[in-house]
């Protein structure tokens, strides 16, 4: 991601290096006994983790409006502080507002970075409608599998359980999808095709979930949707909806067109999430 | 005397399974440094004709996979393209096998070239067929991660070469994990934990049940074509050694008399145990459990029955002995197992 935005680095680098020349140029070096080694170590901090938080902002997000706001602001923060810190060692002449000037680049940087922060929030909330059928209300980066973007079976479990602590009395169902003979996929195609296989059928599904319900990637090629307030019988027909909907892609590796087929189980989550999952389980494993 | 290679004997060709390795770890974006780190392979694409590994070079390696990804599927997903393989004339036998049983024993009878990292071993007796797997080169740290990959290659090439999902059951000689999805799908739902015996069950009907893909001259051919090289690759240590053990269970084996086997002094002998992570004594109490095991579940001995044939002077003996192996008495195993 750092690469990206290596010009966005350049470009302060060479603004705290034109900064430093300006008062080099313009002010006379302060005698050692003159330093004042609190400011020095307070405006020199400052500088630095506004320069660390700035890399790490631009090393975890891509570039657009909320990034520009975001990292313009925290730049200027840092070159605020950077000309505080140098006017630690250089003594400007009184006439010269210019090092007054820097100095409030730290006001105008933290109101970017306010402003960026209000358009974070409104991307956020974006972007949670588009997660919400895969996480619901919680977060927890670790548990998400790196080849779907769904969250895995640990997490499943912790939904039912939450769901049965919020909701007693309510019915709510789990249902198992597994794809049909997902093993010849990878033989005959190659594991990436499997891969991108799974992704498909990962797609397929959410398009056609409710956004209370929450999809998971049990383990393998085995998918599971959580649905609360849902009958047993309500369950049942929406995952026959479910296999049907990915019955009807047409999902290709390369030119050949590979069937892409499941088949379903589900059952109230009315007990211990081991003990409904191990169940679930037994009824997928005869075909 | 006993042939054997250690565990720092290359023997593994660069190309057959650590390559798959390598295949998998890239299409999983694992970083090339990373990957390689302590095995002595070279970055390059793909290995070099001539190349091979030892196997404590081919267990870095996988050791480096799984700690990269720390992904709880690395082992299963390893396992689901492991076999046949393209490990040459001996992966075109098994491809051919007529049925589970020839499957099986080429496995078996050519280990150091489809699986080198553990040692399938199979029994029958009374209508069920069981496959149990020891750990040959000494790593008690992985064997979890290498029990599920080769269990997970055999269920996944029977499945694929028979057409179907076979009925397996399986037992691990380790405690329940605290999530066993993986198992349940790339495995079964017939699971079971805390065994002391890595092992996997199946209905000896299936065993002669043919198999769609089943040629009997191209297997015959294919093994024809390396039957020359059968004695070539010395058997591991720790497996020739069980092996060893094994026949001579009921006299008592002792370390000197292993050494002499091996033809070498009992100092050497045990030093060569020291390398592989273990000792002699644990060894023969290894094979002590599974003769016990074996004698309790395929022929339902009891106490006084299994301490006579394992040359015990009475069952109190050989009660106390099992306790020490196992950490439980036999009756509570039993009844565990049943």
């Amino acid at each position: 991601m750092l690469k990206l935005h290596r010009s966005t680095l350049v470009l302060c680098a060479i603004l705290a290096l034109l900064i430093f020349a300006l008062f080099a140029g313009a002010g006379v070096a302060k005698p050692l006994h003159a330093w004042d080694w609190m400011d020095i170590a307070s405006e020199g901090g400052t500088t630095l983790l506004a320069g660390c938080w700035l890399v790490m902002l631009l090393g975890s997000r891509p570039g657009g409006l909320v990034t520009r706001w975001l990292s313009g602001g925290l730049a200027a923060i840092m070159l605020g502080n950077w000309a505080d810190l140098l006017d630690e060692f250089f003594k400007m002449g009184r006439d010269q507002y210019v090092n007054h000037w820097l100095e409030a680049l730290v006001a105008v940087g933290m109101v970017t970075v306010t402003v960026g922060m209000y358009f974070w929030r409104h991307e956020q909330a974006h972007l949670n409608q588009h997660l919400e059928k895969r996480e619901r209300l919680f977060r927890d980066h670790r548990a998400f599998d790196r080849i779907t973007q769904l969250a895995d079976a640990n997490y499943l479990r912790r939904q039912i359980r939450l769901e049965r602590q919020r909701n007693p009395g309510q019915a709510c169902a789990v249902a198992l999808l597994d794809i049909d003979g997902f093993h010849l996929i990878n033989r005959t195609f190659g594991q990436r095709e499997g891969d991108r296989a799974l992704q498909a059928v990962g797609h397929m599904l959410l398009l056609n979930l409710r956004s209370d319900d929450l999809l998971c990637r049990y383990a393998g090629d085995r998918f599971a949707v959580l649905m609360p307030a849902t009958s047993e019988v309500d369950a049942a027909s929406r995952a026959q909806h479910l296999c049907a909907m990915v019955r009807q892609m047409r999902h290709h590796a390369g030119a050949v067109p590979v069937p892409l087929t499941l088949r379903h189980a589900s059952a109230p989550a009315d007990a211990a999430p081991d003990v409904v999952l191990r169940q679930l389980n037994r009824a997928m494993a005869p075909a | 005397m006993i042939r054997y290679c250690q565990a720092d004997a290359p023997f593994i060709p660069a190309r057959h399974q650590p390559a798959l390795v390598l295949d998998y770890a890239r299409s999983r974006d694992v970083p090339e440094t990373v990957l390689v780190r302590g095995t002595g392979l070279l970055l390059a694409d793909v290995p070099a004709a001539g190349d091979t590994l030892s196997p404590r070079a081919y267990l870095q390696l996988l050791a480096n996979v799984g700690a990269s990804l720390a992904s709880p599927d690395t082992s299963f997903m390893l396992g689901q393209q492991m076999l046949p393989g393209h490990y040459g004339a001996v992966s075109h036998a098994l491809l051919h096998a007529q049925n589970l049983r020839q499957a099986l024993g080429t496995l078996v009878a050519w280990q150091s070239r489809l699986c080198p990292l553990l040692s399938p071993r199979w029994r029958e007796e009374g209508g069920l067929a069981v496959l149990y797997w020891t750990d040959p080169f000494g790593a008690p740290g992985q064997l979890p991660f290498l029990v599920e990959m080769h269990m997970t290659a055999v269920v996944a090439m029977c499945r694929w070469l028979g057409g179907q999902r076979l009925p397996w059951r399986f037992c691990f000689n380790r405690c329940a994990p605290r999530q066993r999805e993986q198992h349940e799908v790339h495995l079964g739902p017939a699971l079971q934990f805390d065994c002391h015996l890595d092992a996997m069950l199946i209905d000896a009907a299936l065993l002669d049940q043919p198999w769609p893909r089943g040629n009997a001259t191209a297997a015959a051919v294919a093994l024809a074509d390396i039957a020359h090289e059968a004695q070539a690759q010395a058997p591991a240590l720790l497996a020739a050694l069980y092996d060893y053990l094994l026949e001579h269970i009921r006299c008592g084996p002792t370390l000197e008399g292993s050494a002499a086997a091996f033809g070498t002094s009992a100092a050497t002998f045990k030093r060569h145990l020291a390398r592989h992570g273990t000792h002699f004594q644990a060894e023969l109490d290894q094979v002590r459990t599974h003769v016990a095991l074996y004698l309790f579940q395929m022929r339902r001995y009891d106490n006084e029955a299994a301490a006579a044939y394992l040359g015990f002077h009475d069952a109190t003996n050989f009660r106390r002995s099992f306790k020490r192996w196992t950490g439980q008495t036999p009756s509570l195993l039993r009844s565990g197992l049943a």
